[in-house]
């Protein structure tokens, strides 16, 4: 089955800024690598206080961005504010707030013990909880007396989620935070990130390409595709503008050409049509009607099936 | 209590919680004066955002279901009577069905003509089963 999307360059656009105050905020943040765009121009809000999914496929630039919030990759160009801070200038502050996770299980600190390592971090961190440190590692099972060059890939994983929590940071950046756990352990993490929720108010930045894992936390969601930021809107505005159409045709019916263009994706055999379309229900309904198609159903897409869908659709930028 | 909460479903969450909630009272598993879980509690056992339950639980507030004592958390209200809620539960379930028929070329009318036909032996054969 297609799947057609309304064209939304032609309507309103997909990426709209997200209101203030930020947690982290980004203005045309650009990174190359040679000739190679990490990211072009990357215009990110995510809201204090809200969970913020990035999304986007591997090698899309999730990891680069979350590097430069971290003052860990610097920018070509472009503006970043972390916390309301610049992470170019205030590097070590920026990294004293944010519990981050980065791609990749590589830790450092191989020959050290995961009890020595949670012990190091504690004196870097004033607002170091060692009961909530204690705790995190007892429900993640991480051994104390384990020594971090000898960790499993999910052990690591684990090892680094308890050093992020644990101080209880306004922020959390999250990079594919669940890669290498296996289910149980990852459902363990996502009770304890709503707790952590409910605890702390925190913001949480996460990038992943499997949006289905988070979806049950998620607020708002941006997508990037090749270093760009095709869309970014709260999750209850995706859910009200982003909407599969099903349709029943007369035969050779022809939509109206701006709807067809509107349309982010077609699909259909013989005479029903699914099309994806952003924009306003009732205008939309009334325009296919209009043009002598019934509509026989409209819902709004999971947000899995809407990243699937915002990501291949290769018109709107 | 069980909560069922579905991502697939088209309503969003909250929403989902507060027909739980309505749910639970018009099968009587819950009852006046009941407690709710803490947002807490049931964000982290749901895996979901507390902003989300914290939501659902002000909607519910709002429609005069619940209650929240300072201190001590949310109630279901003395008003919220099993027999309004069923209505509206009632409508609910009759939306869906409408809708879900409409998608499928049939009418209202022939709907509930179905639901007649098809809830008859049902219900005689369901009575003959529990005598």
């Amino acid at each position: 089955m297609t799947v057609a999307v309304l064209n939304p360059a032609a309507a309103e656009p997909m990426a709209s800024p997200l209101p203030g105050p930020h947690a982290v905020l980004t203005e045309g943040l650009t990174k190359r690598y040679g000739r190679e765009v990490a990211l072009e121009g990357v215009n990110l809000q995510a809201p204090r206080g809200s969970v913020y999914v990035l999304a986007g496929a591997n090698g899309a630039g999730k990891s680069t961005l979350l590097r430069t919030l971290m003052n860990l990759s610097a920018p070509n160009a472009g503006r970043t504010e972390v916390l309301g801070l610049d992470p170019r200038r205030h590097g070590a502050r920026v990294r004293a707030q944010v519990g981050y996770v980065p791609e990749g299980v590589e830790t450092g600190y191989r020959w050290m013990t995961a009890g020595r390592l949670l012990d190091h971090l504690s004196a870097y961190y004033p607002s170091w909880d060692q009961a909530y440190a204690e705790r995190l590692s007892r429900l993640l099972d991480v051994r104390p007396e384990r020594r971090i060059g000898r960790l499993s890939k999910g052990q690591s994983r684990r090892l680094q989620l308890v050093a992020a929590l644990a101080h209880r940071p306004p922020l959390l950046l999250l990079d594919e935070p669940t890669d290498g756990l296996d289910p149980v352990a990852r459902d363990e993490v996502l009770g304890l990130l709503s707790e952590h929720l409910a605890d702390t108010g925190c913001t949480i930045l996460v990038s992943t390409h499997l949006v289905y894992e988070v979806e049950r936390v998620a607020e708002h969601l941006g997508v990037l595709r090749d270093g760009r930021l095709v869309a970014q809107a709260p999750l209850d505005r995706l859910h009200a503008r982003l909407r599969s159409y099903r349709l029943e045709a007369p035969e050779g019916w022809t939509a109206p050409p701006d709807l067809a263009d509107r349309a982010l994706h077609r699909s259909g055999p013989g005479r029903e049509l699914r099309w994806t379309i952003w924009g306003d229900q009732p205008e939309v309904t009334a325009r296919l009607a209009g043009a002598g198609a019934v509509v026989r159903d409209v819902a709004p897409l999971g947000l899995d099936e809407a990243v699937v869908t915002l990501l291949r659709h290769r018109t709107s930028s | 209590m069980q909560f069922a909460i579905n991502t697939a479903d088209a309503r969003p969450i909250y929403v989902q919680i507060m027909d739980e909630v309505r749910r639970a009272l018009v099968v009587g598993t819950l009852r006046a004066e009941d407690p709710l879980p803490s947002v807490r509690q049931l964000a982290a056992d749901l895996r979901l955002n507390p902003n989300t339950v914290a939501q659902a639980y002000r909607e519910l507030e709002r429609d005069g279901v619940v209650y929240v004592r300072r201190g001590q958390g949310t109630f279901v209200a003395e008003r919220a009577s099993a027999s309004d809620e069923r209505q509206t539960l009632a409508r609910d379930v009759a939306g869906r069905a409408l809708l879900d028929a409409h998608r499928h070329g049939i009418g209202a009318e022939e709907l509930i003509e179905a639901i007649r036909r098809t809830a008859l032996p049902r219900q005689t054969s369901l009575k003959a089963a529990s005598e």
